[in-house]
């Protein structure tokens, strides 16, 4: 091996190097400190800006990293500004979501195990900023399996209740199920074009003959290891379970950074593996081995209208929004399905849209729930009088999470639809419209709860944190903010929409 | 100080409101003296304003700033290329000399409204909707483009609608305050869809940009009846803003808000705001849409004068009189007196400020008394109230070396002129009546109130000057409505620096859709030389404004229409003296004769009644036919086929019972299983799972048949 070539791909991938030092560091730290736990959140937080800062540094690369030269292109790992703009987002969801686990009650309640806490989520970080640069198979497996083994332990972490450890098995059986079966697609991908590096597989698709039955069976079966996932319908089943029994933090985790990375993951495979060419408008010409427009559309369309509709009849906030979280893959999905240039980047927009939103009711459920251990939609009957300070932003989230102006969510919504539209999915738009209609109802319904549904007894106002306030009051700033300011970010995420 | 740190300057006098309002709305209920604070924000707006309009006149005199910002890209949209929507600010002349306005008479009111709201339970949310007012009102004012415009368009609307029904427990102010909100939304649809012609053509909201292509020669959909279309549809946002025919219905009934905020919004800037619009519009009228505009006006302005006549509600008098001054402007911009339209509009805004004012501090100190058959002989007890008001009164009713002499004067020279030019002399007839009538009712309006004996001894006795934060806002805007600020000389208000500073813009409409007058000289020559293709001649005739004959024939009629304005003023108020102080012509006898038309004035001309019976009336007789309908048409429908089904239901009970029954039985039987399995499907047992996967890639598979 070439060294000069190995020293550059190391500092390509030091973002990696970076979360898996202070991996260890982590680990270090609470043997060390055996009583003391207190500084170990921090230096997960330290952690995460340092290789913040080596992702911003690594910003404007085009480049790939372990390349062997033998080969004609693309190597284990594509640093681009695609790869780059997830690992911040994912970086972004963890800050927030180390926040959350500091105030969180039932993290707190397992203080003396905290240490081995952030372990695994650093481990989860670690899985998922590897798979959104994978750009070979084998090490597209291991990122995700790294994923989830690490998820799966965090499930059921807390043991404070039966549900935990319940979630956590449901977790590990279905997700070993689910990836065993991608383990087998990537197998069969591999015995059919004899290579296990996406440009490459896209180089033999190409040229070659290739058996198309077995081919789409392959697809179909990775497919299923991505859909399970992103809770894409119907792989989704264990999502409800998961989120209601896992610890509330984790939810949120699960909820938006892994989906993150199984999302950039999966438009990578896609765009790496069978776009022939990228035409001058932006549209991307598929190879004509599998047909994955219709696929995703009929995915997309089946999971936001499955989530919706089930949504409507939940009764326990966190089920409420774990199934809002399915309908939301749906829509990510169908942008995803326009196959376009101008669909991914709606794509990246609407996440980052859902990122703020979503992280910010979970953590308003959660203030609420450490109160009073409740996450029953009655719970939060009267919050509008008695904690204006929580319900106003839940509010905020809740309205930008059905798309309604000025909010983030708005934005990002209009410009998926767009770029559906542009496409000529009309058929699509609709049912992907009515949808939205049917979720502003339960999105209401917990506004109304809130604010009409008085109980006779006054509630004492819920004891939130300086810090968490302002967590929460910088999250619904965001929104209104980009809701209406929204030039920038819409260009930035343009910019990152390239791929190797 | 540069152009870029004036539009700063402006975008911070625009936000200060708003922050004053979010704080004092969101904190006002804690602390009880946060008011205190919106009161010093709009201070300092109007001090940073006062500060604009000195650097803008005196740096930048001839220029117009604009600073632009893409707001939305929408990218490469399919047949019209690169499309964005941009929002900005433009600061000309008019901008300026409307911030100071629109600042100043919101302090004034803020200081006034300490007073006379206080002990009120919803008093910081007062100044917090006061604040969002100031804050759209601003919007509107230095906006670049009509969609800013429209969006504080609405602003404003809400903040009304707001302070109209600020107390709300009474049921006509609440009702007052939706009857505002409804009716203006029927002018606003007509404007937003007038806008949209304008955005469908020319791919942009701002005014240079429209007035450019309109002046490339660029017409909406290559008509210039579109542009016509266009305008007046824009113009019908103004009906409903400025309450001009048939429109006008909420402005009275607005009176019902607090009477600070019927001074700041309902008479000296909000309703406005209509004929700021049709000024910032004004380069793209047509002749036919000026014509509708000034005949819209004209005829507002009698019909809401000829009400005033016989009101005694002293804020009913107030507010009809409000109508046919806006009226009065509109027509103004319609015969194309332009810069006295905007004159009037602001020596209109002091004015009826004050009197507005005025009558609030009457009304305090009447105890909410607001009958003027009640009042009488108060300027005993309220000398200061009684001057300042009196000073805004020969203001309104055009009496020299005040600032509505100066402007009504032009105003009127400028209908004249149009007569002359146009042959539309029934304008100018209208326009120098309603300055007879003006003359009278408000002459009538002081009489009543303020000379004569106290009709009501017990009221007149508990009667006082109010304190001095009411009594200094007015000493402002009386002194403001002196002739000294404007122009030095008393009766050429073309000597003064108002009339240097607002010069009409250019018309940028295609020269076989102007007035004749308006043509541009340029245009015969213009055959010869460079004939493009369109036929329109915008290009070449830019340079030259209005030709100089409307100026020459204002000129000529200037000192005739000055004296015929000033003999009829006098005369409405002789008559006004005649009839109610003197009391030489007996008012009562003479309503006694002239009956029928009294009872039109007193009854408003029974426009609520006829509304009510066109529009309301017609609809409830709709819904009572669509229920007589049902009623009896579909029921007896239902009846007589229930007589007949009853015999066949015979013969179709053995097959009902065995065939379709045992369908829906089936049908249920399946639904219920689906439903069933819909629900057992997530059963919580993670095995039954992984068979829905395993069974999901086999029937995805299917689908996708990729053999």
């Amino acid at each position: 091996m070439d060294f000069a070539n190995l020293h550059l791909s190391l500092s390509n991938i030091l973002p990696e190097i970076s979360i898996a030092v202070f991996l260890m560091l982590v680990v270090g730290f609470d043997l060390i400190f055996h009583e003391d736990k207190k500084l170990i959140p921090y230096l997960a937080l330290l952690g995460l800006i340092v290789t913040g800062f080596l992702v911003v540094r690594n910003m404007g690369i085009t480049d790939s990293a372990f390349a062997v030269t033998s080969m004609n292109s693309g190597g284990m790992v594509a640093v681009d500004p695609f790869s780059n703009y997830f690992k911040l987002i994912i970086i972004l969801a963890s800050v927030i979501v180390i926040f959350f686990s500091m105030s969180s009650s039932e993290i707190k309640a397992i203080y003396k195990r905290s240490g081995e806490y952030y372990a695994l989520m650093y481990g989860m970080i670690l899985g998922m900023i590897l798979m959104v640069s994978a750009v070979d198979l084998i090490l597209i497996y291991l990122s995700v399996e790294l994923l989830s083994l690490s998820s799966y332990v965090l499930a059921g972490f807390t043991k404070l209740r039966n549900r935990n450890s319940e979630a956590s098995l449901k977790y590990i059986i279905y997700g070993s199920a689910a990836s065993g079966m991608m383990l087998y697609g990537i197998s069969v991908l591999y015995g059919l074009t004899g290579a296990t590096n996406l440009f490459e597989i896209n180089n033999i698709l190409q040229t070659t003959q290739i058996n198309i039955f077995t081919l789409s069976f392959s697809i179909i079966l990775i497919f299923v290891g991505l859909g399970f996932k992103l809770s894409a319908v119907p792989f989704h089943f264990w999502t409800p379970d998961v989120y209601e029994g896992a610890p509330l933090p984790i939810t949120a985790y699960l909820s938006v950074a892994s989906k993150a990375a199984a999302l950039a993951l999966l438009i990578r495979f896609v765009h790496s593996t069978f776009v022939g060419y990228v035409d001058t408008n932006g549209f991307w010409d598929m190879i004509s081995v599998f047909d994955w427009q219709t696929l995703l559309i009929v995915i997309a369309l089946f999971t936001m209208t499955l989530g919706n509709l089930t949504a409507l009849w939940q009764k326990n906030l966190k089920r409420l929004l774990a199934y809002s979280s399915i309908a939301h893959a749906g829509y990510l999905l169908l942008g995803l399905a326009v196959l376009s240039n101008a669909g991914m980047s709606a794509v990246m927009l609407y996440f980052l849209a859902y990122l703020i939103m979503n992280l910010g009711a979970f953590y308003v459920v959660m203030l609420v729930s450490n109160d009073n251990d409740k996450e029953s939609i009655d719970d939060i009957n009267g919050l509008g009088f008695s904690s204006p300070l929580l319900a106003v932003p839940l509010s905020i989230f809740l309205v930008s999470l059905a798309g309604i102006p000025p909010t983030f969510g708005f934005v990002a919504k209009l410009n998926l639809f767009a770029a559906v539209i542009d496409a000529n999915l009309i058929t699509a738009v609709i049912i992907a419209l009515l949808n939205t209609v049917v979720s502003v109802y339960y999105y209401s319904r917990l506004l109304k709860h809130m604010y009409f549904n008085k109980i006779e007894d006054t509630v004492a106002a819920i004891k939130v944190s300086k810090t968490d306030t302002t967590i929460v009051l910088i999250l619904a700033g965001l929104i209104i903010f980009f809701g209406i300011f929204f030039n920038n970010v819409i260009e930035f995420v343009k910019n990152s929409a390239q791929l190797l | 100080m540069s152009e870029s740190s004036l539009i700063s300057l402006a975008v911070t006098i625009l936000l200060l409101p708003l922050v004053g309002f979010f704080i004092v709305l969101l904190f006002g209920k804690r602390f009880e003296h946060l008011y205190k604070l919106e009161v010093g924000i709009i201070s300092v707006a109007l001090l940073l304003s006062i500060y604009a309009g000195f650097v803008k006149l005196t740096s930048y005199v001839n220029d117009t700033i604009i600073a632009q910002f893409t707001w939305i890209d929408l990218g490469n949209v399919p047949t019209i290329g690169h499309l964005t929507v941009n929002l900005g600010i433009m600061i000309d002349n008019v901008t300026i000399i409307m911030l100071f306005v629109v600042t100043l008479i919101s302090a004034l009111v803020h200081y006034f409204s300490i007073a006379y709201m206080k002990g009120d339970i919803r008093f910081s949310r007062y100044f917090a909707y006061l604040g969002i007012f100031t804050f759209s009102m601003l919007g509107i004012v230095i906006a670049d483009n009509l969609l800013m415009i429209y969006i504080f368009w609405e602003l404003v609307g809400l903040s009304s609608y707001l302070l109209i029904g600020f107390w709300y427990e009474k049921k006509s102010a609440s009702d007052a305050g939706m009857k505002a909100f409804l009716t203006n939304r029927i002018g606003d649809i007509g404007m937003f869809i007038g806008i949209l012609i304008l955005f469908t053509n020319y791919h942009t909201f701002s005014f240079t940009e429209i007035f450019n292509h309109i002046s490339n020669g660029v017409v909406p959909f290559g008509s210039n009846g579109w542009l016509t279309a266009a305008g007046i549809l824009v113009f019908m946002g103004a009906i409903g803003k400025s309450a001009q025919m048939p429109l006008h219905v909420w402005l009275p009934d607005a009176m019902e808000g607090p009477t600070p905020v019927s001074a700041l919004i309902h008479a000296a800037t909000m309703v406005a705001a209509g004929v700021y619009l049709v000024a910032r519009i004004f380069a793209m009228l047509t002749a036919d849409a000026m014509l509708v505009i000034a005949v819209v006006g004209a005829v507002t302005s009698i019909f809401a004068a000829s009400i005033a006549l016989t009101q005694n509600d002293i804020k009913k008098v107030l507010a009809y009189s409000t109508v046919s001054q806006l009226g009065y402007m509109v027509m103004a911009l319609g015969v194309g007196a332009y810069t006295f339209a905007f004159f009037h509009l602001v020596t209109h805004a002091f004015f009826k400020g004050l009197l507005f004012l005025g009558s609030g501090s009457v009304i305090h100190s009447m105890h909410h008394e607001q009958d003027m058959r009640n009042m009488g002989g108060l300027k005993r007890k309220m000398p200061i109230t009684y001057i300042t008001f009196l000073i805004a009164t020969l203001a309104i009713s055009g009496i020299p070396f005040t600032s509505g002499f100066l402007s009504k004067d032009g105003l009127l020279a400028g209908t004249w002129a149009f007569g002359n030019l146009t042959g539309h002399y029934l304008i100018p007839i209208i326009g120098f009546t309603v300055a007879l009538m003006t003359a009278f009712y408000m002459f009538r309006l002081v009489i009543m109130t303020f000379h004569g004996e106290p009709r009501n001894q017990h009221k007149y006795d508990h009667a006082h000057e109010s304190p001095k934060l009411m009594t200094i806002p007015l000493i402002i805007l009386a002194s403001l409505s002196i002739f000294i600020f404007y122009t030095p000389n008393p009766v050429a208000p073309a000597d003064g620096w108002f009339y240097n500073w607002v010069k009409a813009p250019q018309t940028v409409v295609p020269e076989e859709a102007r007035f004749e007058f308006m043509k541009s000289e340029s245009h015969e020559i213009e055959g010869t030389v460079n004939n493009d293709s369109h036929g329109g001649s915008g290009s070449g005739s830019a340079t030259i404004t209005h030709s100089e004959m409307y100026e020459h024939a204002m000129h000529a009629v200037h000192y005739p229409a000055m004296i015929l304005s000033i003999i009829l003023a006098g005369l409405g108020i002789l008559f006004a003296f005649l009839m109610y102080h003197w009391k030489k012509i007996d008012a009562d006898k003479l309503a006694e004769k002239l009956k029928p038309l009294y009872n039109l004035s007193y009854n408003k001309w029974y426009v609520d009644e006829i509304y009510s019976f066109l529009f309301i009336e017609r609809l409830l007789d709709f819904s009572r036919f669509i229920s007589w309908f049902d009623a009896t048409i579909v029921d007896g429908i239902v009846n007589y086929s229930a007589t007949f089904t009853r015999g066949v239901a015979n013969i179709t009970g053995w097959f009902d019972t065995y065939i379709v029954d045992g369908l829906v039985n089936f049908t249920a039987f399946v639904s219920g299983f689906v439903g069933l399995s819909f629900r057992k499907m997530q059963t919580g047992k993670v095995q039954t799972y992984i068979v829905y996967v395993v069974f999901s890639v086999i029937i995805i598979l299917l689908v996708l048949r990729p053999f």
